[in-house]
């Protein structure tokens, strides 16, 4: 048996890689004098953090907010919708027949490029942005949960047929825990959509949250603010990135030997 | 003596023919036997002779072509009282091994709660004791394909279906096996339908042992195995052994 790896033993390899990166940035723009609205050094964009200037017309911190419950808000309904979407689509052959054609046709649209028509049909804010963030995020969820639930060995439906199972049973004790890996996975790409989605839906179709301040203090060439945003938005990806993967372990301990870290 | 009781389950002239993208196969040609209860019987046959075709039709997993399956009637429902033992343990790797021995009765909606006591039984009785919070993951094969046998046990059926379940084991494990399922029949009283590959597994376990033919199979013998009960290791080097083996081996050479 190995002793457990304390937290400090694994954390600090990846603190040590971040100072250092940041002190290669800080020492990169002193030797070549670069302009500041160029690419602004690490130390003004720390100090663009608590200036008590309003950032793009608030504080960061509703900015913070907006975005972190745009995040929040459209992650679990794609997390929610698509599940269940999947799962009545896998319902039946004829559901599947008839709804996978239309999945894999709106799948192939150039979602983004959406954004600006739901500003047009939803208006300025919030309910515009988390719909635009859906909509880019939820087909991974979708089309990996539907995979999931049919790539079942037949024999191990067999293996409950016999005794005369029910439909919804046979979802419920084999499609669906059987999925579990299929969904996480589908989940982890759709988190990471799921920001880019409520980020460009920032850009279009609102007044607040990380991506309006870089949108708005892009007009103003002030990019200190602009590389706090981008960075605060990394760290919200990686935050829920995280989550998922905990959620992962929680739910799936058989597979906690196999998996490893996933990062 | 055996004929005088009523069958649980009979089967007259069972057919079943699959129909493919590259046409007609015709698995059963035409199978007729009775199955007594209690009793021990085994069936061998060429590979794809429809042995485990068989067994599915009769747990109603596949639809037959044409004939007759009758069965006892009064006190018994195939879908509760039919338990299945697949060539392959197929355990749910997301459930422990309790969970997954338990997998019958939330299945037939029994009450769980009671039938935990009974699932521990079944695998002491397997010679699991220990291993019910383990993953299936962490078994080896001979003890994954217990769990399935307990599993199969665990909702108390009349009739248990074996297809081949200890063929991918080594000889060592597979023979300690055999012993073990000697003792878990005459422990429980069930009856028992046993598919196998091997001739020398078919004598020692069984009562009677079917001989199959070749596809389209037809049943071409039907022998009574006189050893003595309970049998140990010792009866396989028994002459009466050996006569039985030779005769089940030259049938299947004839058909
Ligand atoms: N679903 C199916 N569709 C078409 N043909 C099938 C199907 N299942 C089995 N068969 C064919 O039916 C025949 C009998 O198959 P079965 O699996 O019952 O044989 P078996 O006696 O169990 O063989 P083995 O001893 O190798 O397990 C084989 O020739 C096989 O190819
Ligand atoms: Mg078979």
């Amino acid at each position: 048996m190995k002793r457990k790896p304390t937290l400090l033993h694994k954390a600090l390899p990846k603190l040590l890689y971040i100072v250092s990166a940041i002190a290669l940035w800080q020492a990169l723009i002193m030797i070549f004098k670069v302009k500041e609205f160029v690419v602004p050094s690490p130390i003004s964009v720390f100090q663009s953090l608590f200036s008590k200037e309003l950032v793009a017309e608030n504080t960061w911190w509703v900015h913070i907010r907006t975005t972190l419950v745009e995040i929040a808000v459209s992650f679990s309904l794609t997390a929610l919708v698509g599940f269940f979407l999947a799962l009545f689509i896998s319902w039946s052959k004829l559901l599947r027949g008839i709804f996978m054609p239309v999945i894999a046709v709106l799948n192939s649209l150039p979602k983004i490029a959406l954004a600006p028509l739901f500003l047009i049909w939803l208006g300025y804010g919030f309910t515009a942005n988390v719909t635009i963030a859906i909509i880019v995020a939820f087909f991974p969820v979708v089309l990996n949960t539907i995979a999931g639930l049919n790539s079942v060995d037949e024999d191990l439906l067999d293996l409950i047929r016999y005794l005369n199972a029910s439909k919804l049973q046979i979802f419920l004790k084999i499609r669906i825990p059987n999925s579990l890996p299929y969904i996480f996975s589908g989940l982890k790409v759709s988190a990471t959509m799921t920001v880019v989605g409520v980020i460009v839906g920032e850009f279009v179709a609102s007044s607040q949250g990380l991506g309006f301040l870089i949108k708005d203090s892009q007009a103003m060439m002030n990019t200190p603010p602009m590389f706090a945003a981008l960075f605060l938005i990394s760290a919200m990806g990686l935050g829920l990135f995280a989550l998922i993967d905990f959620l992962e372990r929680a739910l799936m301990p058989w597979n906690t030997e196999k998996t490893g870290s996933a990062t | 003596m055996q004929d005088e009781r009523k069958p649980l389950l009979s089967l007259k002239n069972v057919k079943k023919t699959y129909t493919t993208g590259g046409g007609e196969l015709k698995a059963l040609g035409d199978v007729t036997f009775d199955i007594f209860p209690k009793e021990f019987v085994s069936i061998v046959g060429p590979s794809g002779c429809g042995k485990t075709t068989l067994l599915k039709i009769i747990a109603g997993l596949l639809p037959k072509s044409s004939g007759e399956i009758i069965i006892d009637k009064e006190d018994f429902d195939i879908s509760r009282e039919v338990g299945f033992v697949f060539q392959k343990p197929l355990l749910l790797h997301w459930r422990k091994v309790i969970d997954n021995v338990l997998l019958p009765i939330e299945i037939l909606k029994k009450d769980r709660k009671a039938m935990e006591e009974r699932a521990r039984y079944l695998l002491a009785l397997v010679g699991l004791e220990g291993f019910e919070d383990r993953y299936p993951g962490e078994l080896s094969g001979g003890m994954q394909q217990r769990v399935s046998i307990a599993r199969a046990l665990v909702h108390d059926p009349k009739l248990l279906l074996m297809d081949e379940p200890f063929g991918a084991l080594d000889a060592i494990t597979r023979e300690r096996l055999n012993i073990e399922l000697l003792r878990i029949w005459q422990e429980t009283g069930k009856t028992i339908l046993f598919v196998t590959h091997g001739i020398n597994e078919a004598v020692f376990l069984s009562d009677r042992v079917i001989v199959l033919s070749a596809r389209p199979s037809r049943m071409i013998e039907s022998l009574d195995i006189e050893l003595p009960r309970p049998r140990q290791q010792e009866v396989r080097v028994q002459p009466e052994f050996g006569a039985y083996a030779l005769e089940i081996y030259k049938s299947l050479e004839i058909g």
